[in-house]
């Protein structure tokens, strides 16, 4: 959501409605920011800082929320904006990927990324322990990782997080798609390294 | 039983959004009918499944520190609106109350 877009349209609230809409419907969702806000940025001091612009972003515009309506979503969609506005510039994370880049990249070679993922188990998956699942998503380049996060940590329906994103539904599913493409084929990175079996044929190898 | 999917990618998209809940009552219908003829379908199935469980159990989920809902608290003002609200209610109280 761009400044722009949140401008104050009319005075919903009274001074202490403010504050009431504020405690009871923005204040619940403030770990699920929190922990959107560090996934995104890896950092916990940028994380501080992009939940405390963002929640003092949403009472200066809280005109613009309407009560009732889905605010969890309103409060992710002005995070998201904040991030890329104002931290993604200067975060401390160190490869930086352009989204389209990445997409361009993707939408060439998704045959071959097909064929390189199809043969990571279930059951490697199911083995592995949570910091190695943790870094399989957090090298993904920040727009994949935000659409896994949205939909598989957060929950959120397609229809939600194309209005967070500003994406229609079926960029929603292309991303979400080519985001665990590369997910499945970081785990199995990470998988092989850590001495995982990873396929069939290891299990073959053992057998024999 | 199939053993090749001539579109696993388009099955691989409906199969994501069936788990994500997100799929259309078409795309359910058809993973309904189709989804046990297919071996490629099933062990995409499998596997899908298992990663959004790893995103959904084993990636930590950070809580917001005490000290930053404290902070922005105090600086919309609402620790002293509410800090306001208890005085008078405490005042109310005793005149209330207090004879």
């Amino acid at each position: 959501m761009e400044e722009e877009d949140i401008v104050e349209v009319e005075v919903r609230y009274s001074e202490k409605e403010k504050y009431a809409v504020f405690d009871k419907e923005f204040m619940p969702h403030i770990d699920s920011m929190y922990n959107f806000a560090f996934r995104l940025t890896n950092d916990e001091d940028d994380a501080n800082d992009l939940v405390q612009d963002t929640y003092l972003k949403a009472f200066r515009f809280i005109n613009s929320f309407e009560r009732g309506t889905n605010a969890k979503a309103w409060l992710f969609r002005i995070l998201k904006n904040s991030f890329i506005n104002d931290y993604r510039k200067k975060s401390k994370e160190p490869s930086k990927v352009d989204y389209q880049d990445v997409e361009t990249t993707y939408n060439s070679t998704e045959d071959a990324e097909m064929d390189a993922t199809t043969d990571l188990r279930t059951e490697t998956v199911q083995d592995m322990i949570g910091d190695e699942v943790a870094n399989a998503l957090n090298s993904l380049p920040v727009d994949f990782r935000t659409v896994i996060i949205l939909c598989d940590i957060e929950g959120f329906t397609y229809e939600e997080m194309a209005k967070i994103l500003d994406i229609p539904i079926g960029t929603v599913r292309s991303r979400l798609h080519r985001a665990r493409n590369l997910l499945k084929e970081k785990l199995k990175t990470y998988a092989n390294s850590m001495g995982y079996k990873i396929d069939e044929a290891a299990d073959e190898e053992e057998d024999f | 039983m199939k053993y090749q999917c001539e579109n696993h990618q388009k099955c691989m998209k409906m199969i994501q959004a069936v788990l994500d809940g997100s799929a259309s009552a078409e795309e359910v219908e058809h993973f309904k009918q189709n989804m046990d003829a297919c071996m490629p379908c099933i062990e995409t199935y499998k596997l899908e499944k298992s990663v959004k469980e790893a995103m959904q159990v084993k990636v930590e989920k950070k809580c917001c520190p005490e000290k930053l809902v404290l902070d922005i608290k105090a600086k919309i003002g609402l620790t002293l609106l509410l800090l306001g609200f208890i005085a008078i209610e405490v005042k109310l109280y005793h005149i209330f109350f207090s004879c």
